[in-house]
């Protein structure tokens, strides 16, 4: 019943479904109003049924999670898609009446939120009233405005009651293989509206009494292109929303109703004070910035509307700020504006994606639920590809700039991480998956079907700090990667693997590798008429390096039409089953009418029997000085399939490393001739109308962003890009101008850090694990086999490691002035014992600034901005043009160690990575003085 | 009765990683089990010192009483560290070309295969496995076969021949070939397979080294399982197979004319000689589920759930039905295979589990990782600095620190108090004992809800399954994990402790062999033609059958001693994960008996995946066809001994901590308990190898079978 109409002093009073006989609507402006006023979920100061029964407390978490795991884990072979059943796109959740999650399965986590963000539309829209919430409803979502990332990932919901009260809701999502958008796939490149991503479901109840509607089922049958995947899909995200509402009523019956409503609020409070204790204990304050891109090239595809084909660069400008008890922002504010095309996001799938990063990483072995929501706050502007004003827009392609824009996030927190010590979890940035390929048409078993090839999931890791990244095996949206069989692909879409190979040079390189990729050739097969598309094979570099590592390579798209590869075999000739070196693909001897060559995405083609295909795969970024990587390492690489030999010489100098320093140290010249040459360019607009529109869309939504632009560039008040961008409201940016110094000192001024009221100076006490000054030594001098780095990683975090952090590197300087802060690899913030200033150090003992200051300023400059350059480090088709990208490299002055490397359009100021709240720091959370 | 008047018919032994379990049983079904250290280097030495120590309790001797036995099973963890410490064979493999990284990439998921569920979320810790082929001896051939089996590229034999020479001079022991959808059509598997044999023979190797063709072997669709059970096959178990062989040998010595075999992953016993030996990769835990279900039919009970812990898992099976399941896509140690294991749940819960407080979180925890045979902070000399389960266990008085092992080590309870107050009890701001407790409940919680999800994630209830608990560290927490939950009985052998090699000689002589079919049965397809269609599966049956029968007559077994089951593997079409089912017929040849095939696979999707609705309107695949060949063997009986009225002897007494205090609690040896004796909780029974804690409200008694039946009073 939804809602309960009792009869009293002979009117009609309508009782709500919620806890207590509150209506839904009561129960959420009650949380949030609490939220509001104390600073805790759900006002609630005390943590009681935990602090007087820690242990049953814990009892009944455990048995929540293991329902949702063991409900995932069982469904899943319900589904007929490799993507759910191979690769486990699937995740269930359990939610309180008014959308807060409490606890989560393993999966494609990125959803936990999402499903929060639907729930809670449907609660302020009076869904109770209208179309009423009852026991046995089902609920479905797709819609990205209301809760989502794209419309492929659909979501379900069951209402779970216990004697006429909404308890609890069970949500289950996966992705799908098709969702009947304009074109065929998961995440088609072609719709540049709404009206084109394919299968709505907004909030729809699609069933009561256990049962999906068969309206239902019939519309899905006619409107996806494999309908029976999207049946099985439905009834495994059912059988499991019902598996988690058994055990929530087993849960109830054991437990009673009131003591298990305390544990949800309890849990949610006890995970958002688990997540700012974590923050604390684990980063730094302080702003920290990381800006990703993504180039979209629709100027030559003639399929599209008009509006829509132009070729543009988009930016993701990434700023986290981490601060007072904890608090985690991610701040989009800068970023371009939505546009004519699928790459759009929703702030609901903006705050999914920071989910799945904070998951992996900080969160993983903590209660994960939205008590991590209630410690952090997204910012995604109106009108940037973060939050449309227009309903209108697509997002059915909004990883595409989600992932790259994203790609800040671990290298943001990598540099905390370092500062403080925790090594082993320092991971660079993810790659951007890539290419997904996606397709459709009449299939080999000679039947329509759509198809989306899921091996995406099995990317490179970034580069650890103490590690290689791991090769093939990661993607960002999921943390358990997998590729699946090609036996099992082959069953899902007329194409035939030629091959499946390690694709040389992949990864980023340096001291540590990012991760490698791989290439799929295949060779279409069984079929007459089907079509392919491309999307992110970008041509920019999305997985920036860090600490002097370099970038990942980009990709590049390669199809043969009508090719002559099954007539050369029929011949008993050998053929080509790879591309191998990007320079030299093996396939150019195939001959047909071949398209091959840097182009971020393809639409549609048609394909058929003999028609030749390459999907190539990105690697992830690398980590440190390519010259301090070991020369066996690089002989493993060569042997491995990973480097090709030319590398090993002009990157990682194998023969003489000395003459490489000397080479470099001769190259550099110093930042600011070349920021004085660059602002005349910046002032002239020298620059490629897909980058300046970039500039142009960013400082007309944000004029925070253009004030710093210009006061970057020392360039006039009202400077502005004589541009236009069609899809932002403001005509022109608001004038205005702050310099980088003023930028700093207004966020630090602002800034107060500190420990949260009623909590002690440190979480409570640990005794136990975590590792010795000696052992953390051999970390970092790679020291430790695999196993050693594993147990250390998946072991408990020690609460003083940072103070045994900076005795080892102290131990390591040539200097005797105290470290204060580690500040990246080779890098310190030191007090100088002469003057007391803090500054920043390199290792070889180069004084480059202030601590507030931007270092790379003062560092020694070489940039990449010329072809010939680039492929001194990648080979031909692995690196963008120029002209939308170039790369600068930062050396201490004095040794030619390579600090860092920034990959930015031309015109774009250097980005000041890292600025810490040095004294909220040790004052706030340390809860002592600066080091004198 | 003196061993001379005794006949010994059955010999099991399960040689784990550190002590070797024997279980020798005579004609009127009593046993006696032996234990001794374990032998890596020559597991025959570890089986006769135990088996000496098991007949020693006879006045007996090997060679007294080999002779006799007319059925002997083995399981050892040789294989097993062969592969754990990639020390097998040096293989080359022939691949499809294009698909030479296969080892090296293998697939994303086995970079996390057997994390808890915080590292499969923390990716940092995700790592490839070192691949047990180098790359340089992974060469690849052109040619494709398409997933309908039709040719849709030649084969390049020249290739097949370079790559064949390259193997061999490389010097490689032996040679694998995995070509996609060779299971569909093996036609250029066989043809690389002579080309094989050509090279060797120009090499004069003739039947020296070994070839293993994926489609002879494992002929399952997905290439990568299959690829890892045929190279495992070359790698680890065929020199293996040696090591069997010369247990064999040893045990001929003593006059055993009996056929050695071995436990197999599916559930049955193989012959050393069988041809599938990876099967045999894992078995001492696959022979306890095998024993519960021996057991349970003579118990008759039809749904048993199977409770083991040791010192680094809980490890739960599940018998429906009088059948235990079968993980069609199991995996062993990080590597996903082809071939079905019984299903096992091991969850990382032991009894040296450490157990901490997260600082940040502020809650105690029992992790993943354990401190396994090195046992807690109360055995100084393992180096263990962090509190395990046992310490726990000790300061509670459950455990007795003068008769752990039998006396054979020594506990420091006090340095495990001390060490549980600090890490635990101050955090928690709770008495030591309370902390300790509490945490107990907490762990026997987490793996009663594990215990009772298998059941209830079937669609049952905990009302139709009798619980069976066994392995070291089973009965020690029986109790905690069975509070509230309503078994229809909690049963413990009392040789809990030896109950995996028990198992073992419990298990049928049974030689299981399958091969994808891929055959649909569609909505379009009329009643004849599915009868016709299904002429497939009669057809593979058949091969299958004849393939059984010449493995069986390599033991001297005539077809007319074989009993055949003839199975499938069925899905709705368009799914991906199929189930097993045994055929109610035999033949497929009338529209009745198909209808009765489909109507079984109905019946059975609906019972594994009970709350989800079956999708008969898809159709269905066959997606394999199975035979099982057994052969009758001894096995042992069900002891059974006149019940006595009364309780054993009191060993002693000491203060056990149960739920919230203090209690004097009664000793028992476990050994001296009769048929029919009955102990009130508290009491704690003690043995050598285990300890039985039964707490304030609960009772055990022994049955005529030598099996505890722990009850609510």
């Amino acid at each position: 019943m939804a809602t309960i109409d009792v009869v009293r002093g002979g009117e009609r009073e309508r009782h709500g479904i919620g806890w207590s006989g509150l209506t839904l609507q009561k129960m959420l402006a009650d949380s949030e109003r609490r939220f509001a006023e104390t600073g805790f979920y759900a006002g609630l100061d005390r943590l009681e049924l935990k602090e007087c029964d820690p242990i049953g407390y814990e009892k009944i978490f455990s048995r929540v999670r293991g329902g949702l795991v063991s409900a995932r884990e069982t469904a899943l072979n319900i589904s007929a898609s490799p993507i759910v059943r191979e690769l486990g796109e699937l995740c269930f959740a359990l939610y309180t009446p008014e959308g807060d999650s409490v606890a989560l399965s393993t999966g494609i986590i990125v959803h936990v939120h999402t499903m929060s963000s639907a729930i809670k539309y449907m609660v302020r829209n009076g869904w109770e009233d209208n179309p009423r919430i009852r026991p046995g409803d089902i609920f479905a979502n797709n819609q990205p405005t209301i809760g989502g990332v794209h419309n492929a990932d659909v979501q379900t919901f069951v209402p779970i009651f216990w004697e006429d009260e909404l308890i609890a809701w069970a949500g289950g999502v996966c992705h799908v293989m098709d969702i009947g958008a304009a074109t065929p796939g998961g995440a088609p490149v072609g719709p540049t509206t709404r009206y084109e991503d394919g299968i709505d479901l907004t909030c729809t109840k699609i069933g009561e009494e256990d049962t999906i509607a068969a309206w239902h089922w019939k519309r899905c049958e006619l409107m996806s292109r494999s309908p029976k995947s999207y049946i099985l899909d439905e009834r495994t995200r059912l059988a499991g929303c019902h598996m988690i509402r058994d055990t929530v009523e087993r849960l109830i019956l054991d437990e009673g109703v009131g003591r298990v409503k305390t544990f949800m609020r309890e849990a949610i409070e006890d995970g958002r004070r688990g997540f700012k204790a974590r923050v604390r204990a684990m980063t730094v304050p302080g702003r920290y910035r990381s800006p990703g891109f993504l180039d979209v090239t629709f100027a030559d595809k003639e399929t599209l509307p008009a509006r829509a084909r132009r070729d543009f660069l988009m930016h993701g400008a990434y700023e986290a700020r981490i601060g007072e008890d904890g608090h985690f922002t991610v701040d989009f504010d800068g970023s371009s504006a939505w546009g004519w095309h699928s790459m759009n996001a929703t702030p609901s799938g903006v705050t999914g994606l920071m989910w799945i990063q904070f998951t992996q990483t900080l969160i993983f072995d903590d209660k994960v639920n939205d008590g991590a929501h209630f410690a952090t706050t997204v910012v995604a502007p109106e009108g940037t590809w973060a939050n449309l004003d227009k309903d209108e827009c697509s997002t059915s392609g909004a990883w595409g700039i989600l992932f790259p824009a994203y790609s800040g996030y671990p290298r943001s927190l990598a540099r905390a991480l370092q500062s403080r010590g925790f090594i082993e979890e320092v991971v660079g940035s993810f790659s951007t998956p890539g290419n997904v390929m996606q397709g459709g048409g009449i299939d080999q078993y000679g039947q329509m079907s759509g198809f989306m090839h899921f091996e995406v999931g099995a990317q490179g890791q970034g580069a650890k700090y103490v590690l290689d990244g791991l090769d093939y095996g990661a993607a960002p949206f999921n943390p358990e990667g997998d590729m699946g069989d090609a036996e099992m692909w082959e069953l899902m879409a007329p194409l035939l693997y030629l091959g499946r190979r390690v694709k040389p040079n992949t990864g980023g390189l340096g001291r540590h590798r990012g991760g490698s990729s791989f290439e799929s050739a295949y060779l279409v097969w069984g079929t007459e008429n089907y079509e392919l598309q491309n999307i992110l094979t970008g041509a920019v570099f999305s997985s920036p390096g860090l600490f002097g590592g370099y970038p990942a390579a980009t990709s590049y798209v390669h199809t043969i039409y009508g090719a002559d590869l099954l007539d050369r075999a029929g011949r008993g000739e050998a053929y080509p089953v790879r591309d191998g070196d990007f320079e030299a693909p093996e396939f150019l001897e195939i001959e047909g009418d071949r398209v091959h060559r840097q182009d971020a995405l393809t639409m549609l083609r048609a394909v058929r029997t003999g028609d030749v295909y390459v999907s190539v795969m990105k690697g992830a970024g690398g980590i440190g000085d390519p010259l301090l990587r070991s020369v066996e390492a690089v002989q493993r690489d060569l042997d491995e399939g990973h480097l090709l030999p030319r590398f090993s010489e002009s990157v990682y100098g194998i023969s003489d490393r000395d003459a490489v320093r000397r080479r470099r140290l001769e190259s550099v010249r110093s930042v600011s001739d070349w920021w004085a040459e660059q602002r005349e360019r910046v002032l002239a607009q020298d620059l490629i109308d897909a980058v300046r529109v970039m500039y142009a869309e960013s400082m007309r939504l944000s004029p925070r962003w253009a004030a710093e632009f210009r006061g970057f560039w020392d360039l006039p008040e009202d400077f502005e890009f004589d541009i236009l961008t069609p899809t932002v409201r403001a005509p022109a940016s608001v004038p205005g101008k702050v310099t980088p110094a003023e930028a700093c000192a207004e966020y630090l001024a602002g800034a107060r850090a500190h420990q949260p009221p009623g909590d002690a100076a440190q979480p409570g006490p640990a005794h136990s694990g975590g590792v010795t000054a000696e052992t953390l030594g051999d970390l970092l001098d790679e020291r430790l086999g695999r196993r050693q780095v594993k147990a250390i990683q998946s072991g408990p975090k020690d609460l003083d490691r940072f103070d045994k952090w900076v005795a080892v590197l102290q131990e390591r300087v040539h200097y005797d002035d105290p470290i204060v802060l580690p500040f990246g690899e080779g890098l310190n913030i030191v007090r100088q014992r002469q003057d007391g200033e803090l500054v920043i150090r390199t290792d070889a003992g180069a004084d480059l600034c202030r601590w507030d200051e931007n270092w790379k300023m003062h560092a020694a400059l070489r940039v990449r901005d010329t072809t010939e350059s680039m492929r001194e480090l990648y080979p031909a088709m692995a690196h963008p043009d120029p002209e939308w990208m170039e790369l600068r490299e930062f050396h201490c002055p004095l040794s030619g160690h390579l600090l860092e490397v920034e990959a930015v359009p031309p015109g774009h100021p250097v980005v000041h990575e890292y600025l810490p709240d040095i004294t909220g720091f040790y004052e706030g959370w340390l809860g002592r003085e600066l080091p004198r | 009765m003196p061993g001379a008047q005794r006949t010994p018919r059955v010999l099991a032994v399960d040689a784990g990683g550190t002590m070797t379990d024997t279980f020798i049983v005579d004609e009127t079904g009593e046993f006696v089990v032996g234990k001794a250290q374990s032998t890596p280097e020559d597991e025959a030495e570890g089986l006769l010192s135990s088996a000496v120590d098991a007949l020693r309790q006879w006045d007996t001797t090997p060679a007294q009483a080999f002779p006799q036995i007319v059925s002997g099973v083995f399981s050892g963890t040789a294989m097993l560290n062969r592969l754990l410490t990639r020390s097998g064979l040096n293989v080359g493999v022939i691949v499809t070309a294009g698909h030479e990284d296969i080892l090296q990439m293998e697939r994303g998921i086995q970079t996390y295969l057997g994390y808890s569920y915080a590292d499969r979320l923390h990716v940092a810790t995700h790592h490839h496995n070192e691949p047990l082929v180098p790359r340089n001896q992974v060469l690849g051939v052109r040619g494709r076969i398409d997933l309908m089996g039709a040719e849709a590229l030649p084969l390049r034999e020249g290739e097949a021949r370079e790559a064949a020479q390259q193997l061999l001079d490389a010097g490689v022991d032996a040679i694998c070939v995995c070509l996609l959808y060779a299971y569909r059509n093996p036609a250029h598997e066989l043809r690389v397979g002579e080309i094989l044999a050509e090279e060797k023979a120009a090499r004069g190797l003739n039947g020296d080294l070994p070839v293993f063709l994926s489609s002879e072997f494992y002929p399952s669709r997905r290439e990568f399982p299959r690829l890892n059970s045929t190279v495992i096959e070359a790698y680890a178990a065929e020199p293996s197979r040696a090591t069997l062989r010369r247990v064999r040998e040893r045990t001929a010595a003593y006059g055993a004319g009996f056929e050695l075999r071995v436990m197999a992953a599916h559930g049955g016993t193989v012959s050393i000689d069988s041809k599938q030996l990876a099967t045999t990769l894992v078995s001492g835990p696959i022979g306890g589920v095998i024993g519960a279900g021996w057991l349970a039919e003579r118990l008759g009970a039809r749904n048993v759930i199977c409770t083991d812990i040791g010192g680094t898992s809980f490890d739960i099976g599940l018998i429906t039905d009088g059948r235990h399941e079968l993980d069609a896509t199991p995996d062993v140690a990080r590597f996903l295979l082809s071939s079905p294991n019984v299903l096992i749940d091991s969850v990382g819960a032991g009894t040296g589990s450490y157990v901490r407080f997260d600082p940040f979180a502020r809650r105690p925890e029992v992790s993943p990782d354990s401190a396994g045979a090195r046992i807690g902070v109360c055995w100084p000399e393992g180096g263990v600095d962090t509190v395990t389960v046992t310490d726990l266990n000790l300061i509670l008085g459950r455990l007795n620190p003068d008769y752990f092992l039998g006396g054979d080590i020594d506990l420091d309870v006090e340095r495990a108090r001390r060490e549980v107050a600090r890490q635990l009890a101050e955090p928690l701001n709770l008495g030591v004992e309370a902390a300790a407790a509490g945490i107990l409940e907490l762990f026997e919680s987490s793996l009663r809800n594990e215990a009772t999800g298998r059941v209830l994630g079937k669609g049952y209830s905990p009302v139709d399954y009798t619980l069976l608990c066994y392995g070291g560290g089973g009965p020690l927490h029986v109790a905690g994990y069975t509070e509230g939950v309503p078994y229809a009985e909690v049963l413990v052998p009392a040789w809990a402790a030896g109950f995996s090699a028990f198992g073992c000689a419990c298990a049928d002589f049974e030689l299981r062999l399958d091969r994808t079919v891929d055959l649909p049965l569609l909505p379009v397809h009329p009643p004849e033609q599915r009868v016709a269609m299904a002429g497939l599966i009669e057809a593979t049956w058949a091969a299958l059958r004849e393939s059984v029968a010449a493995e069986f007559a390599k033991s001297g077994f005539g077809e007319d001693d074989l009993r055949f089951t003839h199975a499938v593997r069925m899905q709705y079409y368009g799914q991906l994960i199929d189930i097993e089912l045994d055929s109610p017929v035999s033949t497929l040849q009338t529209q009745e008996n198909l209808e009765a095939l489909i109507s079984a696979f109905n019946a059975a999707y609906r019972s594994t995946y009970a709350r989800s609705a079956p999708s008969p309107e898809l159709g269905y695949l066959v997606t394999q066809a199975i035979v099982r060949g057994s052969v009758d063997v001894e096995k042992p009986r069900l002891p059974t001994f006149d019940e006595v009225p009364g309780t054993p002897p009191l060993k002693g007494g000491r203060e056990v901590w149960w739920r919230d205090g203090f209690v004097w609690t009664d000793v028992y040896e476990m050994d001296q308990v009769l048929p029919g004796h009955a102990i009130q909780g508290p009491a704690v029974i003690e043995a050598p190898a285990t300890t039985f804690a039964i707490p304030p409200g609960r009772q055990a008694w022994l049955d005529r079978h030598q099996i505890f039946h722990l009850e609510t009073r």
